[in-house]
């Protein structure tokens, strides 16, 4: 219930752009790594119902993100006819688009979709520092590219929710509502730099 | 072991009677297209449950979606998903009306060719008659259980997306029993309909938002 209440509120507190990156107390850390658990199980089909606003224009699908193996992500995005949108496949640090539907195929939209699902389907991360926090509890900050994730773990040692920043500013936020195992139930990836939010709810069978 | 080999010869053997299916001669096309247009003629409305599996090569498991399906002459369209999530789609005349559990999106399509032809082929697809639509090659088979219709597409673009498409029809009621969408890539989108329904009084109401 306790969590249940804290993810809610994490919700309600990153829906409105926040700044919780400002005046955070650094730590010293006793952990060198971290995991994302959330898209780890090879046994598990990731399903989710996905509603996706960008520029005020809202449009719907069915988002599949499958571990295939130790080392290979694949991330499918369909109609809810079934016609696939975009599949790629994430091999260790190699990226394949293989397809996209050619009114998707520009730089901007691949590299922003490849770029958050890379960050939601990577398992393990060298921690850069700690901070103490208050909602989520503590982050760590890893290095992402030319950029910075900040993992927000709750009381409770569960991930709820991934700050993609650049030395100042936030840029994506991810926010995760977990249900009792190890699948998300509601995740949002909110863009601060773009207006585009994507939510995907987990379609349970 | 001698035993399992059998079993597993006979299995196969049998595996293959029932995917056992022959081309239809001249004769047969044209008695079975006349039956199918006939009750695409004769049916005013049609309501139906369907499943739609979509496969992928890579899950464990078909994704599994449960819906209805209400159709109006000349061209009303109504497609809606239940189970496990609730969104409609209804095609009325140039408008594509979208509702994704509550999210309600009107699309303009007078001016979208490619959507037309999809609207077009909805249509026709639910009624099952399509076999003189030029943009496709058909091919019709009989199987043990049905009788089957293969649409390849002859555009280019449109083998980006579909390698093909097949139709499978009741024998007796040459209507519609399942629609295959086969991609490029061998993944499909296959849609079993259930209690069909024909000519039962259906308001235009539902082809509203």
């Amino acid at each position: 219930m306790r969590y249940l209440l804290s993810s809610v509120l994490l919700f309600a507190v990153f829906s409105c752009s926040p700044k919780i990156l400002k005046g955070l107390e650094e730590q010293p850390s006793e952990i060198s790594q971290i995991t994302n658990p959330y898209f780890a199980d090879t046994a598990q089909d990731y399903v989710y119902k996905a509603k996706i606003d960008v520029y005020g224009k809202y449009f719907g699908g069915i988002l599949i993100i499958k571990k295939v193996n130790d080392t290979s992500h694949r991330v499918v995005f369909t109609t809810e006819f079934g016609s696939k949108l975009f599949d790629f496949l994430y091999e260790g640090n190699t990226f394949t688009k293989k397809f996209i539907v050619p009114d998707l195929d520009r730089n901007i939209i691949v590299n922003t979709l490849q770029k958050d699902f890379k960050i939601l389907i990577t398992e393990k991360v060298d921690v850069q520092s700690e901070y103490i926090s208050e909602i989520p509890e503590i982050l760590y900050k890893t290095e992402f590219g030319n950029r910075y994730n900040y993992y927000g773990f709750s009381d409770e040692k569960k991930l709820v929710v991934i700050l993609n920043a650049s030395k100042s500013k936030e840029k994506i936020i991810f926010t995760f509502q977990r249900t009792n195992n190890e699948v998300i139930k509601k995740l949002r990836i909110q863009h601060l730099n773009i207006k585009l939010n994507i939510d995907l709810e987990y379609l349970n069978k | 072991m001698y035993k399992l080999i059998i079993i597993l010869l006979l299995g196969c053997f049998s595996t293959q009677v029932m995917a056992q299916e022959r081309v239809m001669t001249a004769s047969e096309i044209s008695a079975f297209k006349t039956a199918v247009i006939e009750t695409s003629r004769a049916s005013k409305t049609i309501k139906s449950d369907f499943i739609q599996y979509k496969h992928l090569d890579f899950l464990d498991n078909d994704i599994e979606t449960i819906g209805k399906l209400q159709f109006k002459a000349p061209g009303f369209v109504k497609w809606e998903y239940t189970k496990p999530y609730v969104y409609s789609v209804i095609f009325r005349e140039d408008k594509l009306l979208i509702n994704d559990g509550g999210t309600k999106n009107a699309i303009d399509i007078g001016s979208s060719k490619m959507f037309k032809k999809l609207n077009d082929l909805i249509v026709k697809s639910v009624k099952g008659d399509m076999f003189d639509d030029n943009d496709f090659t058909v091919t019709y088979f009989i199987t043990d259980k049905a009788n089957k219709a293969v649409f390849v597409p002859k555009d280019k673009k449109l083998t980006e997306y579909i390698a093909s498409f097949e139709l499978l029809f009741d024998k007796k009621e040459a209507s519609v029993t399942e629609v295959k969408m086969i991609e490029p890539s061998q993944d499909y989108t296959q849609i079993i309909f259930k209690n069909r329904l024909v000519n039962t009084t259906i308001n235009d109401a539902v082809f509203t938002q």
